[in-house]
Order: C-alpha cells, then sequence, then structure tokens
C-alpha cells in the first residue's frame, strides 16, 4: 500500500458530514417522504380553506395567515424529527462509533447533521410558497406571507432542531430521543388551542410572549391578519429568537462532550 | 511504561501504564500496563467480559480511562483527537449504512480525514482493490454479505493510511473462507505494510496464527501477556510427546521415563507394542524435553525409532488462566 499524499486544502469537516447525510436524507427517500405528506397535509388544508362551506367564513388574509403557520408549525416539526434521529438514531444503527473515530471535531459534526436537518425546513417553505400564493392573490400579501414564514419558521426550526439535537446527543435511545422532542413540541403547541381569555392578562400575555412557538404564531398573525407593520410586533419575536441562539450555542457547547453512548457511559 | 519487550530508543507505538475504567462505580479495568512496538501483532484475549471492548474503547478514544495513562502512536491519550490522526478501527458490531454504495462509504470516510473529494475517491478505489471488493464498489451496501462486510470495515481502517490498527473481533461471525481472507488481510497490512496491530479476538487459533504477543485479560486485569509460546508454556497445562521403542525395550524405557525430572507420566498404548506417551508438566522447555528424553534413552542403549512433541496448546493456558482467576 502507498501513502496518500496530504491534500492541498483539507476539505472542513462540517461540510463533508453535511453532503454526505444531505444525500442520505434527500437521495435515500426519507427526507422526500416526508415533504411528499407535507405537501399532502398543505393541499388538504388548503383545498378545505378554499372550498369547505364550514371554513370559508374566514377572510382570505386569515386563511394565508392559517397556512402560514401550519407550514411554520409542521415545517419546524420535520426539521425536530430529523435532528432527533440525527446522533442517537445512528448508535442505535451502530454507525456512529466509524464516524466519532476520525479526526472531525464533535462540534463539527453536530454542526454538519443540524445542516441537513435544516434542509427540510427550506425544502417545506418552498412547497408552502405556491399555497400562498393561490389564497393570498388580491389581498396583497403574498409577499410579506412568504417572507414572514420564512424569518419566523426560520427561527423556530433552529430553536426546534437544536433542542432536539440536544436530546439526541444525550441519550442512546432514538425513541426516547423523539418521544422528549415531540413532547416538548406539543407542550409549546398547547397554547394555541387554549381560549383567548387564556392569553389576556398580565400572567397570560407573559407566557404567551415566553413561549417560542406561541409568540412566533402571534407576530405572523398580527403581520398577516391584522395588516400590522413588520416592526410593529418585533418585541414578539425576541423570544424565538433568543431561544434559538440560546439553544443552538448550547449545542455547540455540548456537541464537545458528545460520546459514543450518550450522556453517561456504559 | 508497560511490561513488553522494549527495544532501547524506539517509542512502543502504544504505552498503557495502569489504566483502570469504572462505570457506575463498577471496575471494568484495573491496572492494565504492556506496551506494544511498532509493526508487532498484539492479541488481545480473554473471556467475555473480560474488559477486551472497553480497553479497545479507551485506546481508541471513546471511552476516558477512570485511572492511569496511555499513549497511541506517541500521543498522549489526552490529545484525543490527534491520536485519531493515525489510528485505523474496526469495532465488534459495526453498523453500515445500508443506503450507500461501498465506493461512496469509503470515499466519505476518506474526506473525513482531510482528503479532497478526487483523493478520497481513488484512496477508495484502491483499498477496495485491497480487500478484493473493488469490483463491488458500485454495489449498495445492503446487497453486501457478513464477510463482504467485514473487509469492507477493513477498508474503512486502511483509507487513512494509520499507524495503528485496532481490531475488535474481525472474524466474528464469519465462514472458513471469510475468516481465512480477513486473517489473510491483517497478515498482509502488518507484514507488508509494517503497521502495528491491536486483535481483539475469542478466536485462540487466529491468536495463535498471526500474532506477535497476546495479552490475556481476565476480570478487567492482565492475567498473561508475551508470545503465544511463552504464555502457553507458562500457563499451559500438560505437554505430550509420542514415543515409539522396540516392543522388547519399551518397559526399561518407561521405568527410565518416569525417573526424569519435569516428566510426569508415562502411559503405553494398548494397540500398538512400543508406543509410549510422556506427559511432561507445562513448564518444560521443548528443547529440554527432546534432549531429556530422547538423549536419556540413548545413553542407556535404548533406541528411539520416533519422537513427536505435541505444540503447546493456547487454548489450554487460557483455560488454565482464566479458570485459575475464576475459582
Amino acid at each position: 500500500m502507498t501513502a496518500i499524499a496530504a491534500p492541498a486544502r483539507s476539505p472542513a469537516g462540517w461540510s463533508v458530514v453535511a453532503g454526505r447525510e444531505l444525500r442520505d436524507l434527500w437521495a435515500g427517500g426519507r427526507a422526500l417522504t416526508l415533504s411528499t405528506v407535507y405537501s399532502l397535509f398543505l393541499s388538504i388544508v388548503v383545498y378545505l380553506l378554499a372550498s369547505s362551506t364550514n371554513l370559508n367564513f374566514l377572510e382570505q388574509r386569515e386563511s394565508v395567515t392559517l397556512t402560514a403557520q401550519l407550514a411554520i408549525a409542521v415545517g419546524a416539526l420535520l426539521a425536530m424529527i430529523l435532528a432527533a434521529d440525527a446522533i442517537s438514531g445512528e448508535r442505535e444503527r451502530s454507525t456512529l462509533e466509524a464516524t466519532l473515530l476520525s479526526p472531525v471535531s464533535r462540534r463539527a459534526l453536530v454542526l454538519g447533521k443540524l445542516v441537513a436537518a435544516f434542509s427540510i425546513w427550506v425544502a417545506a417553505w418552498v412547497i408552502v410558497i405556491p399555497y400562498i400564493w393561490f389564497l393570498g392573490r388580491g389581498v396583497d400579501i403574498v409577499w410579506e406571507a412568504i417572507a414572514c414564514t420564512f424569518v419566523v419558521g426560520t427561527l423556530l426550526a433552529a430553536g426546534l432542531m437544536a433542542f432536539a439535537m440536544l436530546v439526541s446527543i444525550a441519550v442512546d435511545s432514538n425513541r426516547a430521543s423523539l418521544s422528549v422532542s415531540l413532547l416538548v413540541l406539543l407542550a409549546l403547541l398547547a397554547p394555541t388551542q387554549l381560549p383567548s381569555s387564556a392569553q389576556s392578562g398580565w400572567a397570560g400575555e407573559s407566557l404567551y410572549r415566553l413561549n417560542p412557538v406561541t409568540a412566533g404564531e402571534h407576530y405572523v398573525g398580527k403581520l398577516l391578519t391584522n395588516g400590522h407593520d413588520w416592526t410593529q410586533d418585533l418585541d414578539w419575536l425576541v423570544s424565538p429568537a433568543i431561544a434559538a441562539v440560546a439553544l443552538l450555542v448550547l449545542t455547540a457547547v455540548m456537541a464537545s462532550s458528545l460520546t459514543l453512548t450518550g450522556w453517561r457511559e456504559r | 511504561m508497560g511490561t513488553g519487550t522494549v527495544t532501547p530508543g524506539v517509542v512502543p507505538a502504544v504505552q498503557v501504564e495502569a489504566v483502570g475504567k469504572s462505570f457506575d462505580r463498577a471496575p471494568v479495568l484495573e491496572d492494565v500496563s504492556f506496551d506494544v512496538q511498532a509493526g508487532q501483532v498484539l492479541g488481545i484475549l480473554g473471556p467475555n467480559g473480560a474488559g477486551k471492548t472497553t480497553l479497545i474503547r479507551i485506546l481508541t478514544t471513546m471511552y476516558r480511562p477512570s485511572s492511569g495513562h496511555f499513549a497511541v502512536a506517541g500521543v498522549d491519550g489526552k490529545r484525543p483527537r490527534e491520536i485519531r490522526r493515525f489510528i485505523g478501527v474496526l469495532p465488534e458490531s459495526a453498523g453500515y449504512p445500508r443506503i450507500q454504495t461501498g465506493g461512496e462509504y469509503l470515499t466519505y470516510h476518506a474526506r473525513l480525514f482531510g482528503l479532497s473529494r478526487e483523493q478520497a475517491k481513488d484512496a477508495a478505489r484502491k483499498t477496495l482493490e485491497i480487500v478484493h471488493l473493488g469490483d463491488r464498489a458500485g454495489s449498495l451496501i445492503a446487497t453486501y454479505s457478513r464477510g463482504m462486510l467485514q473487509r469492507l470495515g477493513i477498508a474503512r481502517v486502511l483509507i487513512s493510511e494509520p499507524r495503528v490498527v485496532f481490531l475488535d473481533e474481525p472474524t466474528l461471525g464469519l465462514d472458513p473462507a471469510g475468516r481465512r481472507h480477513v486473517l489473510d488481510t491483517i497478515r498482509r497490512i502488518s507484514a507488508e505494510d509494517g503497521r502495528t496491530i491491536l486483535l481483539s479476538t475469542h478466536v485462540l487459533a487466529d491468536a495463535e496464527e498471526i500474532c506477535s504477543r497476546i495479552l490475556v485479560l481476565n476480570r478487567g486485569r492482565v492475567a498473561a501477556q508475551g508470545t503465544v509460546a511463552e504464555v502457553s508454556r507458562r500457563f499451559g497445562a500438560d505437554r505430550h510427546a509420542s514415543l515409539s521403542l522396540p516392543p522388547e525395550q519399551a518397559e526399561a524405557g518407561t521405568a527410565l521415563l518416569v525417573s526424569l525430572t519435569g516428566v510426569k507420566r508415562v502411559s503405553a498404548a494398548a494397540d500398538e507394542p512400543g508406543a509410549l506417551t510422556v506427559v511432561f508438566d507445562g513448564q518444560t522447555d521443548p528443547d529440554r524435553a527432546i534432549r531429556l528424553v530422547v538423549g536419556s534413552l540413548l545413553d542407556a542403549g535404548i533406541a528411539v525409532r520416533s519422537f513427536e512433541l505435541d505444540r503447546a496448546r493456547l487454548s489450554d493456558a487460557f483455560l488454565a488462566i482464566t479458570q485459575d482467576d475464576a475459582r
């Protein structure tokens, strides 16, 4: 065997990992399947919004808002599912050790996997664009809706993905990782189902603002349904932004302690 | 550091000093020390739960030791990322991404070691040829047999041109042809490339065949180490020699042999007059056994028609070591 010559310029570890993960996700069919299910879901919702006699009492603006909010919630959920599987899934499939044995830093490995998981949110956003265009024709909020869906969705997807990655780093069971991540997402979404009276008052509004999911969805509603200016309700984006940044930083810190067996060695 | 044979002025490829590891306060490894010189093949043997995989995971930076120090390829154990540049590891029960081809899998791992895309593809192609998988480079891993997966794993180990190679149960579950193929590959990468190899195995015949030294672990401790012959002799059960004398001299020969130091007993074969079996204790050196038996008989005027000394058996030594400790 002959020694391999050192490359003139080494590729960044995270980009190598991200490239491989993206190919496995999309060419392997997993992300395509999830995206197809998401598209079907959006199609049914938009069809009902546009045609159902029970739902078409909604104003056109409200239909666009509801579609954007659903796209954000489901798109972030998909990114979260992929992130939750990223490390613990590899542990279960016994493929993690070979990767950990390479000189690529743990942080680069996690970053590469986050980039790949984030791709499904980008796909979800691209997929919702024609639906928003279809529902928003004539009320002049199409571009506003597309842009705010991207901004709010990106913040929430980043935060939820980072949280799911933290769980995935910590536990050695894929089922546990997915369960914990979904439970937390459901808990964050639960307040959106509460009556509006529960959201009023100092305590109610504070909880609504502190919860990044409800705060983000609220911002979308104010912007699209009420026709507020971009900057008018920016304070509602503080919680999603802080959550995204804090969780990403925490993930970067915890990534360096990524081990073969999770939070405790066995 | 360690207790292996040390060549003056040469830094051992692997140095382990008083390494210990506990999980939930239960000790799994205790006070493990040894050295491996560059180019040696060290067999790590031991019963289930002896700590073989834990030891390999410590040396390959997957686990941190609870105590002690180690260095691999001259790099201190406290610099795990640097160590990973110089090692290749085939873990026990390694998983493979079934949706990738063998070529894609190796290219990816070569790129993780810093090779450009073209260099990685070239290295993957060459390495697959070495393990005789060149014609399956474009096949999905899902279509590989167990033996092919193991060879693919060895190819991944070699893709980074490691100085030290760790193989954890590389022949586990393979058919005889697959096992032969893997052993030949290991022998080749040791002999031709001069790589240091640490091989954990349950198959004692594999260790006897390719290891220059062995380390026997039992209950997390080093129970024995040395060459196969040394360990077999030191811990081995009795050694046997088959001897043929003229039938009329068999009785006198038997009486002489039982009086010799190191001979435990002599028995005659019922169906073959003059055929004797001599049992030595495990400590007897083979050269001394030959001189002792043949020389004494010839000196006494007894003709020796044939003499054959059994090889010391590692399996006997292994059982003696592990059963003694278990008692």
